[in-house]
């Protein structure tokens, strides 16, 4: 099974005293992010963000199918995300590695249980129809961080994207084509993100935001915070490493709701954006047909 | 003096014979020194039985007419051994006569080499170097052939002494292309086009460097503030292919940041 090699130990142990001294090999401090970029397709739904050289591709579809018989009233949302050796020679394709588990884990956590996005306004027909939205999320250069990037990239696809128009009438679905009818969005109810810790130190004193992968290495634990743009926190995931005391976990929340907030204005002026951008000639003003009297 | 003549692509007809011309009228003279024969560096094949000759990787033609050499000058992406490279490998494990070291631990899988426990200098069997997995190596490559494994050494063979080659203690490794890597080991840093080590050195910081061949660059100092700045210097110089003024410019802008 193939895995990363370790750092060397001049590695570890220099790391570990440049963070001692308060200095990150990229010259970051250490609530700073990596420049981050995110850029939306030409179609709906596809997003690509860049955080430094970590690059994640996530794309959203959606199809008719059948619901659950235990939730008849509730459409389908899977995300689904696949580590190829294009990442990094660490993953091979087809076998979930851990990296893999942990990652759908968070992502499943944070937008699909949190209720992000409304699944009752999928639903077409009760028991009968229902949509079966789906977001592949493609790791296309891995250099730490995943979880973050994952996570942005999802929910700017996800907002970014639309479903075709339908209607029924006498137990008989339409489905419009975008040509007939305007796709529209889903019903997106809040817009949770992830912000990930790396502890250093003998006791985990030290906490890094945006891990590389090389400080992912040696760190001795980590923490994801999820939460929105509001404060409500949506997932924690501190799973083993070293202990952190409480009071350094509380004070690592309100960081992550200050990332958050820069997240969501980072998502809104890309969609801001891309609705400039397919307003060709500004005719959309002139085709509107609510105006004022 | 090497010459660039032209672009390549593999695949294509290279005449020797046109770029490195024999000497005229050779045999009508006795004391002429006779050229040595012609030799084919990296990305250049003969394919037999028709003996022509053509590029295995794209890049740029350079011919050698004092050395009758010819080769193609590419950055690659991975680094393959030869013999005589100086390379900074990592110790993966040992057994009782060798150490197994990575070369690339980032391809797939990784590139290994042996080097010989006893390859050190002043090494017996009675008195073995500290080796354990982790360590970090400055080897040269004593045997480097396609079905066998490449060795490494850390010794000079003829002189017993180990000129600078052994562990390395302390520091950090920066990853590097194997294109800045052999610029960095020219000898002339002028003709390299590589000002970066020059300027830090004249804005006052004192620090020790090791580069390999294999694209891994070993930075030590007493500041642990001077090996991330030299680090992120000739980093940022390698990733965005910068010319000396702009080498320049940058390290004036990193050590009046840092300070």
């Amino acid at each position: 099974m193939p895995h990363d090699l370790e750092p060397s130990l001049n590695e570890k142990a220099f790391v570990g005293q440049a963070l001692q001294e308060g200095l990150r090999l990229d010259g970051r401090g250490f609530e700073d992010y990596r420049p981050i970029s995110l850029s939306l397709g030409e179609e709906y739904g596809v997003a690509d963000v860049r955080l430094g050289n970590t690059r994640i591709f996530a794309k959203a579809t959606a199809e008719v199918t059948v619901p659950y018989s235990d939730r008849p009233f509730d459409g389908i949302f899977n995300i689904v995300t696949e580590l190829s050796p294009m990442a990094s020679p660490a993953f091979e394709a087809g076998r979930p590695s851990e990296t893999e588990v942990l990652l759908s884990r968070v992502l499943e956590k944070t937008l699909r249980r949190s209720g992000a996005l409304d699944t009752e306004s999928l639903c077409l027909s009760a028991g009968q129809k229902c949509w079966s939205v789906r977001v592949d999320v493609h790791v296309l250069s891995h250099d730490g961080n995943l979880v973050d990037a994952s996570c942005l990239a999802v929910v700017a696809a996800l907002r970014h994207f639309r479903k075709p128009e339908t209607s029924i009438e006498s137990g008989v679905l339409t489905v419009y084509t975008p040509a007939e009818r305007e796709p529209v969005p889903l019903s997106w109810l809040h817009s949770p993100f992830c912000v990930t810790f790396s502890y250093f130190g003998e006791e985990a004193e030290m906490a890094l935001l945006d891990g590389t992968l090389l400080e992912e290495q040696t760190r001795v634990g980590s923490c994801t915070i999820s939460l929105n743009r509001h404060g409500e926190i949506c997932q924690i995931a501190k799973l083993g490493g070293t202990p952190v005391e409480a009071v350094s976990l509380l004070k690592s929340t309100q960081v992550a709701l200050q990332k958050a907030r820069e997240f969501s204005t980072i998502v809104d002026k890309a969609l801001a954006g891309d609705a400039k951008r397919r307003d060709k000639g500004g005719l959309i003003a002139e085709l509107s047909a609510e105006n004022e009297r | 003096m090497a010459v660039p003549t032209q672009l390549v692509l593999p695949g294509d007809d290279v005449d020797p014979t046109e770029l490195l011309p024999p000497h005229p009228a050779a045999g009508t003279d006795k004391k002429a020194k006779s050229p040595p024969p012609l030799r084919l560096g990296p990305g250049l094949r003969l394919l037999l039985p028709s003996g022509q000759v053509v590029p295995t990787v794209s890049g740029e033609l350079v011919a050698d007419r004092r050395k009758n050499l010819l080769w193609v000058e590419s950055d690659g992406g991975r680094y393959s051994p030869t013999t005589g490279d100086l390379v900074i490998g990592q110790v993966l494990h040992t057994t009782a006569d060798n150490a197994i070291v990575a070369l690339a631990p980032h391809d797939a899988p990784p590139l290994r080499a042996v080097l010989p426990v006893l390859s050190f200098a002043g090494a017996t069997r009675k008195n073995r170097p500290d080796l354990h997995a982790g360590t970090l190596v400055y080897a040269r490559v004593s045997l480097a052939a396609k079905h066998l494994d490449t060795e490494l050494e850390c010794v000079d063979p003829t002189t017993g002494k180990s000129e600078g080659l052994g562990p390395l203690v302390g520091g950090m490794v920066f990853p590097v292309s194997l294109l800045m890597a052999r610029r960095l080991l020219m000898a002339s840093a002028e003709k390299a086009g590589v000002a970066v080590l020059a300027a830090l050195g004249e804005e006052g910081l004192s620090f020790e460097t090791a580069v390999g061949r294999n694209g891994r660059l070993w930075v030590n100092s007493d500041s642990t503030r001077t090996v991330v700045l030299v680090g992120r210097a000739i980093t940022a110089t390698d990733a965005q292919n910068l010319d000396v003024q702009q080498q320049r410019a940058l390290v004036k802008k990193l050590v009046r940041s840092s300070g």
